[in-house]
């Protein structure tokens, strides 16, 4: 008798699959990969819905254009406003939380592999299920990216594009709450020796902050669109009020914390870019701490602020929580400004999407106590001056962090750094574009401009307004044409060996994942090089202070 | 219209403190990317005392903010005066109707929103209005650039709000809630006339206003 050799075992159960294949990255439970792949889907998704966006553009800048039938317009700007917040900026949020978390705690892997990886296979197969809304026979859904009922019912939007629209969201928010435990699970538990609580890098804690809204609201949309779905099955649903409000109260309880998870990991990029490029350690580090938690908390008990015109919710209380967001938010400038004002700067091309992130951002936030004002609201909401303010926030803010953040990171993750010429191109023609294209929407939301409108008449007088905000959006075409060469250009070079490596730690960077080599191996730390001692939230800045008094 | 001037004095305030604040960050960056590029970097990590009077700073500001616009928002309702003229206001796909409960000639306008037809809900400059607001099918919402007002008009439930437009005059309005194809469409005139005006049209003598 003879016993096979468990090679021979093997063979039955298929070939092993290649590390390097597409199936390999596909399958792997290697955190870094299930993070790029998060992060690179989401940045290819983001040139899509950045496309839609020229395309609203083009109709929008003169009076009583045709380029777009309504029909069409109203389906780009769902999918474009949907694809934005659930497909992009979340999910690309989350993707860096999977990438970096265990790298900047020392640990080996992420907890919860599988899950994670499961994760992006449901956002991957959401995004692509709600982009085939377009094959359907009438189109995409056209409802919205909060698609109230009864509009987004069976008798208003009869479509499969709206079935197929529900059916990927929640997939696809399935996907990233798993992230979210997956990530949060991981701070709490992989932590290496010496990390404790009050030694994170700033980004754990905003990491902290943001999957606990994930986790806490999240699960109130896919409520949301499960009521949408009953709702399509049994048309008499929607014939009681109370569903119809019931459904805005329940989508604007996930609605304004997605919010700040499109918020404080970019804000936390920023934050780490800041402190690197001030040469200091990140000032007032546990009031930053501290005020994301506030933060996170308090964003539970803000969403009504989404519906003061709609007569029916208690807008002194909303008005007086939502204000009361200014104090951790200035908390967190203080932190940031703080940061700067005692540093030494060097303007490198992260950090110059890092300054532009504050006073953009700003103009978000200082526009946001004015819309969370009921008397100002009442105008403003539904106009083009949400338009523009929740622009700034996603876009001029957020959008800038994550530049920030993949100029910052991409040494780290490829072993080179991206061109920083092209950079430089890139952030000016961004921020012209930016400020270019949205600064003039408030006007036009203040002087009476509705948002979602696909045409406007020539006596309205919104026409010059509109047309500067469209050649605007032709500076951003350009910046981002500017950087998929760069990003193309560079992974180009590193794949034919012919880019200069950048070493392991290019930025005299203060984190644990600047200790090890870039990109860093399959268990994330060389296994013959001791991790540098965790003294503070600052590991290897103190080691440099040290290595310096020492010498 | 009351609303009007509470919106104009918020507005204002805020727009000014926001301004303000913009400024004195814009000039701290201005500042740090001209100044700090060759000093040392500091080693101070905190100043717990100034972030302690800061964020109590911040704090009293909310509270004032909050307290100062509720205040100004709750005058506004309590000049809702004795009986007013009750207008009940009905958005459909894609378009208005205006009602007039108490007019002897049951008066009702409507249109269908195409080309130059629009609905004019018609007022008495002076008096106080009522609109009882309410939709046929989907949510709309009533908005009234000029006045700096909108509320929506949700289908099986009534939203009321009072009005007074203080002079004569004709303003655009419009649904500023998403509300399917013509939605970009769905415009209206509020026109306020002489009160006897007014009348005589509520008693279906004179034909247009
Ligand atoms: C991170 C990037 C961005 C995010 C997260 C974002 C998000 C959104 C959201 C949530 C909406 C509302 C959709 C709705 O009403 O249902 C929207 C609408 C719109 N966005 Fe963006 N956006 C981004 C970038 C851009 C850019 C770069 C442009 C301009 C080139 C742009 C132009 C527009 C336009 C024209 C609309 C339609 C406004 C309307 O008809 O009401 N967006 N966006
Ligand atoms: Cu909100
Ligand atoms: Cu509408």
């Amino acid at each position: 008798m003879t016993v096979a050799p468990p090679a021979a075992r093997r063979d039955g159960a298929g070939r092993p699959v290649p590390p390097g294949s597409w199936l390999g990255w596909v399958s792997s439970t290697d955190h870094k990969r299930i993070g790029l792949l998060t992060v690179g889907t989401s940045l290819v998704l983001l040139l899509v819905f950045g496309v839609f966006a020229l395309l609203m553009r083009t109709q929008l800048a003169r009076p009583d254009e045709t380029f777009l039938a309504a029909q069409a317009y109203d389906q780009l700007f769902t999918l474009h406003g949907s694809g934005m917040i659930y497909m992009v900026m979340t999910p690309f949020a989350l993707g860096m939380g999977v990438y970096l978390v265990p790298l900047q705690i020392g640990a080996p892997g992420i907890a919860l592999p599988r899950l994670t990886l499961l994760g992006y296979w449901l956002y991957a197969l959401g995004a692509l299920t709600m982009l085939a809304g377009f094959a359907a026979p009438a189109g995409a859904h056209a409802g919205g990216w909060f698609s109230y009922p009864p509009l987004a019912d069976s008798a208003y939007s009869p479509g499969a594009g709206t079935d197929l629209w529900i059916a990927g969201v929640f997939v696809a928010v399935t996907g990233t709450i798993l992230m979210g435990w997956a990530v949060l699970w991981t701070v709490l538990r992989r932590r290496t020796r010496g990390m404790t609580m009050l030694r994170l890098p700033v980004f754990c804690w905003a990491m902290i902050a943001t999957c606990l809204m994930v986790i806490g609201a999240f699960p109130a949309l896919l409520a949301a669109l499960t009521l949408l779905a009953v709702g399509r099955a049994d048309a008499s649903v929607f014939l009681h009020n109370t569903w119809n409000i019931g459904y805005q109260h329940i989508f604007w309880f996930y609605g304004h914390p997605v919010v700040y998870v499109m918020f404080f990991p970019y804000l936390a990029a920023v934050a780490e870019v800041l402190a690197v490029f001030s040469g200091r350690r990140f000032f007032g580090y546990r009031g930053t701490a501290l005020s994301l938690l506030v933060f996170a908390a308090l964003s539970m008990s803000v969403w009504g602020h989404h519906m003061f015109a709609t007569g029916q919710v208690a807008n002194d209380y909303y008005s007086l929580t939502s204000i009361a967001l200014l104090v951790p938010a200035g908390v967190e400038y203080f932190g940031m400004l703080g940061t700067l004002l005692g540093g030494r700067l060097r303007a490198t091309t992260p950090m110059l999407f890092a300054l532009a992130f504050l006073p953009q951002f700003l103009i978000g936030g200082l526009t946001g106590i004015m819309v969370g004002t009921p008397v100002i609201d009442y105008h403003v909401t539904d106009s083009y001056f949400v338009v523009a303010h929740l622009h700034y926030v996603l876009f001029a803010g957020s959008a800038f962090g994550l530049f920030a953040a993949v100029y910052f990171w991409f040494p780290k993750v490829t072993g080179t750094r991206l061109d920083d010429r092209m950079g430089r191109w890139h952030f000016w023609l961004l921020v012209i574009g930016t400020n270019l294209t949205f600064l003039p929407m408030f006007a036009l939301g203040y002087l009476g401009m509705p948002r979602r409108v696909s045409t406007y008449a020539p006596f309205d007088g919104f026409g010059a307004l509109n047309l500067l905000a469209t050649i605007g959006a032709g500076f951003l075409a350009a910046g981002m044409a500017v950087f998929v060469v760069n990003v193309l250009a560079t992974l180009r070079r590193c794949s034919l060996g012919r880019a200069r490596p950048a070493g392991d730690d290019p930025w005299q960077a203060h984190t644990l994942e600047w200790a090890t080599t870039s990109p860093p191996p399959r268990l994330n730390f060389p296994a013959d090089r001791p991790l540098p001692p965790v003294t503070s939230f600052a590991p290897l800045l103190d080691l440099r202070r040290r290595e310096r008094s020492g010498a | 219209m009351r609303q009007r001037h509470v919106f104009g004095t918020v507005f204002t305030l805020e727009s000014a403190v926001a301004g303000l604040v913009f400024l004195v960050v814009l000039g701290l960056l201005t500042w740090v990317v001209v100044e700090r590029r060759t000093q040392e970097a500091s080693d101070r990590t905190e100043r717990p005392r100034v972030e302690a009077f800061y964020v109590a700073a911040l704090a009293a500001f909310a509270v004032f903010l909050v307290a100062w616009t509720a205040w100004q928002n709750s005058r506004e309702p309590r000049t809702a005066v004795v009986r007013p003229l009750r207008v009940d206001v009905t958005g459909f796909q894609w378009c208005w109707t205006f009602a007039y409960p108490q007019s002897p000639a049951h008066r009702q306008v409507t249109g269908d929103c195409h080309g130059r037809s629009l609905p004019t809900l018609v007022v008495p400059a002076g008096r106080p209005v009522q609109l009882r607001l309410t939709s046929r099918d989907v949510i709309h919402s009533l908005w009234v650039p000029a006045l700096r007002y909108k509320m929506d008009a949700f289908p099986r439930h009534v939203n009321t709000f009072t009005l007074t437009l203080d002079h004569e005059g004709r303003w655009r309005g419009r649904c500023a809630e998403f509300c399917g194809q013509r939605h970009y469409a769905m415009d209206f005139w509020i026109k306020a006339v002489p009160p006897e005006r007014y009348d005589r049209w509520a008693h279906g003598a004179a034909a247009a206003v």
